[in-house]
């Protein structure tokens, strides 16, 4: 078809996805978020307009990009275009379905949401168009306070959706607003704004850092008190920071770990026998940070008393016996009950009624009231796990960046080469397996005291496949990866109840089609984007030489007939 | 220990260890020709066990036979019913999970393979017991009664045998027999050889080796159907997870003899099994399930290269 | 030129069997200091192997291996300590590390930052950061690489990549450096400035002993050189010696028909270690 008839109906199309939300959309305000109003879009209404609005502004500025030909190439236009305008139509189709599903049919769809459908499906011929160039977005040089505000604006708007996601109750929101994330994050993709992000973000390593985690510490400020959401967020980051811990062994060192779980495992089992709970077998009274010293090093020595034997032999091997040690160690939990063995763990039933962590008069288990806004117990836990969060990013950030990793890394590539090129591939691999396991049992102490109780069952061999299908599924060897896997693997389950019983088998198709398609995660390592970073200037430059010669390129097409 | 109780233990050692030893074989097979460890093998024992239980239940579940056709018709039909779903199993597997990885690095492959033994479980846990008039598959599901083995006994002086360890041990004496006629006797039985020892070179040769690789899966799948068979009968009932802990237990053993090693298998799974028989006799019955566990640490700390196998020269 | 100077290596009597089949058989050789030292030989004839054997990969069945004196350590990454360094025959980088990371892994024996001084960044790792970075850049100038630092290993171009292998075994502070056909694969120009390099090399002080089939790059840059035919030293010699000795040319193109079947150099082959 022809561009010059393709592009006014897109308009049309956008245009008319746009007026859609100011009809109602569903029959009945309990579905969604009410969608009944003339007037008067809901909120998930105005993200479907953001979508319809993109869409038409980059069909639009195809008009006005002759005159600036420099401004054609910086997006890539088209593609934007066609993503947010078939973003646009998914997200009305799961709108619709959600409105159907709620309302019992699709009778509950009012016109507006038909002509939401029907608008998105017109502006999605926009898929007709020409391919855009690649966009030169992502080597836009801008002055720092740019970036910085880019990066600040992302982490806020990230802040936003996780909390709206979070407060969704009924999983129909949340997955209608999944879907909105997903088409925003792919027409976002389009632009090339992603590439010029990340680049931002590598030069500005600390902003990142400061903006994020004060995003995480401002999260419990937006839950207005409800704890249920914190104890969710307080479950994700224990696992995130597992997972973090697990992503040293596996995706810097490249040794397959199955029984993670057991080290975390092990520091919890350590902190709750020590606790000053009545079923504790060794109640001690220590401050929290030496037991939480005390569970790592009792978890490294696991890790040590696995490791110096099996370190030696082929990788293959290791991902076996680790898995044993994982199930030794569940046996050995149960077992520990008086009957079978000396009683440490109180068998199946573990330790129950862990009591609350009190610093130095500060105690966990109340609610505090900071600006007006309820701070939970769970809230209070979170900030600690946040604590410790950190400390493990600190700690597979900076061992990454050092000699050490780079040993690490080396190993990962080629053993061979690395032991012949002087490096101490067993002493290395052994403090991985080691140290991963001291930070596993350092959040293992944390999650004792979160959970209030610790038993064997929670510590079993698919909570390990669980950690490893984090760090997969977000990008070995990364951070930024594995807190968004552990994020989704954690998240989802909690929110989509109705899949609970499935998220067990999606799980093990998902490993099997993300190592077919995308074996590096949904983030790739950074050290395939080191390439881009130190030579900015270089590439600034080169930018500017394609400029030239695309304008001399442009100019030429114009002398044609 | 009185005689009795060690004939016993040693008969029970010998039936433990033939389940161990058919799914090992399995497990080494196709390590010795791609070097993977295919993690998800214990599920196609799974496999194997639900598969002979369909063909009983699409049979109409027929009660009170008479011996010999319990023994000729419907022993028969529901091995060859397991071999059928663990072999398709293993072939769709082989050609979506494995085949795709190949080349890629080692990590790859294994992470791949645990995806598919989670989705084997929770598929089968899901969806069998929704087949009209099929058991609800997330309990443990009974096994069908096989007139003249499940529940007979033969008694050899004070020693009481139980019929299906007989089959066990017997299923692994004629296994082993086929095995060795396949590998030796027959072309297809060689060119795996071939391939195991250089799959480049064998596929100058002309050897098919995507059909070789497809035949191991296919070899591995259809013994380790028959324990399955063999394990309901011997424990009574299966369930989707039953996969999890027997394959780490064949895969112990098979690393125990030597892994790529068939013989190596046998002798692993005997032994582990043996050694299991008599542990939990002589030691609390609570940490059975760690001596294997036990064993494959230190046979990786001493004898890497396993009972059977031979010293690998680490090559520059 | 260089036989006045002291010894550095020296192998005595290495002899080196896998099973029946003797790779190495009682190879004798002695590097001095600052030495360019040659190995030839057919393939197959155990140079590899022999190399494998001065890097501590294998520990040589039975003969001696000395480094300034002292017996070689059993472990590879002990010998680099010591003061041997290698290349590989087929290139052995770690592709998804950039070049100047590749190098620096090769300061990982010199450095001794530990894991609580990379964590907390103390001035330990600092200090040592700083200076192998340096030392780094200088060495990935040093072969020429100085504008290639922050490619990725894996998106260079071969030749450069033979030239990162080295300067990531200079990184380790060798005394003696070990090439395993450093210009296989290279065109003339390219082996030309390899040479050049290796010369380079050795005014640093570095004894080298280069493993090669191209025989003018070995008879120009070596002051000695060895033939191996079937894992035995057939003939050491200056270059001059080695390139006139009929039993070299012999072993590399076999004979006249009297005097055996021909093949006989590929008959004498050894499987490759």
């Amino acid at each position: 078809m022809n561009e010059n008839l393709l592009r006014p109906v897109a308009i049309a199309g956008a245009g008319l996805g746009i007026a859609s939300i100011f009809l109602p959309w569903a029959y009945g305000p309990r579905i969604l978020d009410d969608m009944t109003y003339y007037f008067g879009p809901s909120f998930l209404q105005v993200c479907y307009a953001l979508l319809a609005v993109v869409a038409l502004a980059c069909l639009v500025a195809h008009f006005f990009l002759d005159r600036m030909s420099w401004f054609a190439r910086v997006i890539a236009w088209n593609d934007a275009a066609k993503a947010a305008s078939l973003g646009a139509v998914g997200y009305a189709i799961a709108v619709i379905i959600a409105i159907a599903v709620g309302g019992g049919g699709l009778i509950n769809v009012e016109p507006g949401g038909w002509l939401a459908l029907g608008g998105g499906a017109l502006a999605a011929v926009s898929w007709f168009l020409p391919a855009s160039k690649a966009p030169i977005f992502e080597r836009l040089r801008c002055p720092k306070w740019v970036q910085i505000l880019a990066i600040a604006a992302v982490m806020a708007v990230l802040l936003f959706a996780a909390a709206f996601a979070l407060n969704q109750s009924e999983a129909d929101g949340f997955l209608v607003f999944a879907v909105f994330l997903g088409a925003a994050i792919f027409t976002f993709h389009a632009t090339g704004f992603f590439g010029w992000l990340s680049l931002a973000a590598a030069n500005n390593r600390k902003v990142l850092v400061i903006s994020a985690f004060t995003v995480a510490f401002a999260f419990p400020f937006t839950q207005n008190g409800s704890d249920a959401n914190m104890s969710v967020a307080a479950q994700v980051l224990t696992f995130a920071a597992t997972a973090i811990g697990l992503n040293i062994v596996v995706g810097l060192v490249g040794l397959l770990d199955l029984g993670y779980i057991a080290f975390l495992g092990a520091g919890a089992f350590t902190a709750a026998v020590m606790s000053k709970s009545v079923f504790a077998t060794l109640s001690v009274d220590l401050p929290f940070p030496v037991v939480a010293l005390i569970s790592g090093t009792v978890a490294a020595l696991f890790g040590l008393l696995i490791g110096t034997p099996t370190l030696r032999v082929s990788g293959d091997y290791l991902a076996i016996v680790t898995l044993a040690f994982g199930e030794i160690f569940r046996i050995t939990m149960i077992n520990l009950d008086g009957t079978d063995g000396p009683n440490i763990t109180h068998g199946s039933n573990g330790v129950p009624s862990i009591p609350n962590l009190d610093f130095f008069g500060f105690d966990f288990g109340q609610s505090h009231e900071i600006f007006g806004i309820q701070i939970g117990r769970f809230s209070n836990y979170y900030w600690l796990l946040l604590l410790v969060i950190g400390l493990i990013i600190l700690v597979f950030a900076n061992l990454n960046h050092s000699r050490i990793g780079r040993g690490w890394v080396a190993i990962r590539e080629d053993e061979m080469a690395a032991e012949s090129m002087g490096v101490n591939t067993f002493g290395l691999k052994l403090l991985a397996f080691a140290g991963g396991a001291f930070l596993a049992g350092v959040a293992g102490s944390v999650k004792a005291y979160t959970d209030t109780s610790v038993s064997p069952d929670q510590y079993v061999f698919l909570e390990s496949a669980f950690l490893l299908a984090a760090v997969v599924l977000g990008g070995m060897g990364t951070i930024m990866g594995v807190l968004i896997g552990a994020t989704l693997l954690k998240l989802l389950p909690e929110k989509l109840r109705y899949f609970e019983d499935y998220r067990l088998l999606l799980f093990g198709a998902l490993m099997v089609v993300m190592m077919r398609f995308r074996p590096e995660g949904i983030i790739a390592d950074e050290r395939r984007q080191l390439e881009f970073h130190d030579t900015d200037e270089e590439l600034a430059e080169e930018v500017e030489e394609d400029l030239t010669t695309h304008h001399a390129h442009l100019n030429a097409d114009k002398e044609l007939p | 220990m009185d005689p009795t109780l060690f004939f016993e233990q040693v008969v029970n050692g010998l039936s433990l260890g033939s389940l161990y030893a058919l799914i090992a074989v399995g497990y080494t097979v196709v390590y010795g020709i791609i070097q993977l460890i295919n993690f998800a093998h214990g599920e196609i024992f799974m496999m194997g066990a639900f598969g002979a239980l369909t063909v009983y239940l699409v049979l109409g579940s027929p009660t009170d036979l008479s011996i010999p056709m319990a023994l000729c018709v419907l022993l028969p039909a529901m091995i060859l019913g397991g071999m059928v779903l663990a072999a398709g199993t293993a072939l769709i597997m082989e050609r979506f999970a494995y085949r795709p990885l190949r080349g890629a690095p080692r990590l790859a492959p294994l992470i791949s393979a645990i995806g598919v033994s989670v989705f084997l479980q929770e598929f089968m846990r899901l969806f069998y017991g929704r087949i009209p008039g099929f058991p609800d598959s997330k309990r443990g599901i009974a096994f069908p009664r096989i007139e003249g083995i499940t529940g007979n006994n033969i008694d050899i002086g004070s020693v009481s045998i139980k019929m299906s360890s007989i089959f066990t041990i017997a299923a692994l004496l004629i296994c082993t027999a086929a095995l060795w006629y396949y590998i030796n006797r027959t072309k297809t039985g060689r060119a795996m050889v071939a391939t195991s020892q250089d799959p480049d070179i064998a596929r100058l040769m002309g050897i098919d080796v995507d059909a070789v690789i497809m035949r191991a899966f296919v070899v591995g799948a259809a013994l380790a159907a028959i324990a399955g068979v063999a394990h309901g009968m011997y424990i009574g009932n299966i369930d989707f997870k039953m996969g999890f802990m027997a394959g780490l237990k064949a895969f112990t053993a098979a690393v125990l003899g030597g892994i790529g090693n068939i013989n190596g298998a046998l002798v692993g799974g005997l032994v582990l099994g043996m050694v299991e028989a008599f542990a939990a006799q002589l030691g609390p019955t609570a940490w059975k399930d760690v001596w294997a566990f036990v064993i494959l640490i230190l046979v990786l700390v001493f004898r890497p290269q396993g009972l059977v196998g031979a010293k690998v020269v680490n090559r520059a | 030129m260089s036989t006045d100077r002291s010894v550095l290596l020296d192998a005595a009597h290495v002899t080196m069997r896998f099973g029946g089949l003797t790779a190495v058989d009682d190879v004798s050789l002695q590097i001095h200091h600052g030495e360019i030292v040659g190995l030839i030989g057919p393939n197959g004839a155990g140079k590899t192997t022999f190399f494998n054997c001065l890097t501590g990969l294998y520990k040589p069945t039975s003969g001696a291996v000395t480094l300034n004196g002292e017996p070689l350590p059993p472990q590879p990454r002990l010998v680099v300590k010591a003061g041997v360094a290698r290349t590989f025959q087929n290139i052995r980088l770690f592709h998804d590390m950039t070049a100047l990371e590749n190098v620096m892994v090769g300061t990982y024996c010199r450095t001794k930052t530990n894991a609580i001084d990379a964590i907390f960044r103390l001035p330990r790792h600092r200090q040592e950061e700083k200076v192998s970075t340096e030392l780094c850049k200088g060495w990935l100038d040093f072969v020429g690489l100085a504008d290639k630092a922050n490619t990725l290993a894996r998106n260079l171009p071969y030749g450069d990549q033979r030239r990162l292998e080295i300067a990531r075994a200079l990184a380790t502070k060798p005394s003696l450096l070990l090439l395993d056909e450093p210009t296989a694969g290279m065109n003339p120009n390219e082996t030309r400035q390899a040479e050049d390099l290796i010369f380079r090399i050795r005014d640093l002080g570095l004894a080298i002993l280069v493993i090669e089939h191209d025989m003018r790059f070995i008879f120009s840059l070596c002051d000695r050189v060895l033939c191996l035919v079937q894992g035995a030293v057939l003939i050491d010699g200056t270059g001059d010696e080695v390139q006139h000795d009929p039993r070299v040319i012999e072993a590399y193109l076999g004979s006249p028909a009297e005097d055996g079947p021909p093949g006989m150099a590929e008959a004498a082959e050894v499987p490759n270690a």
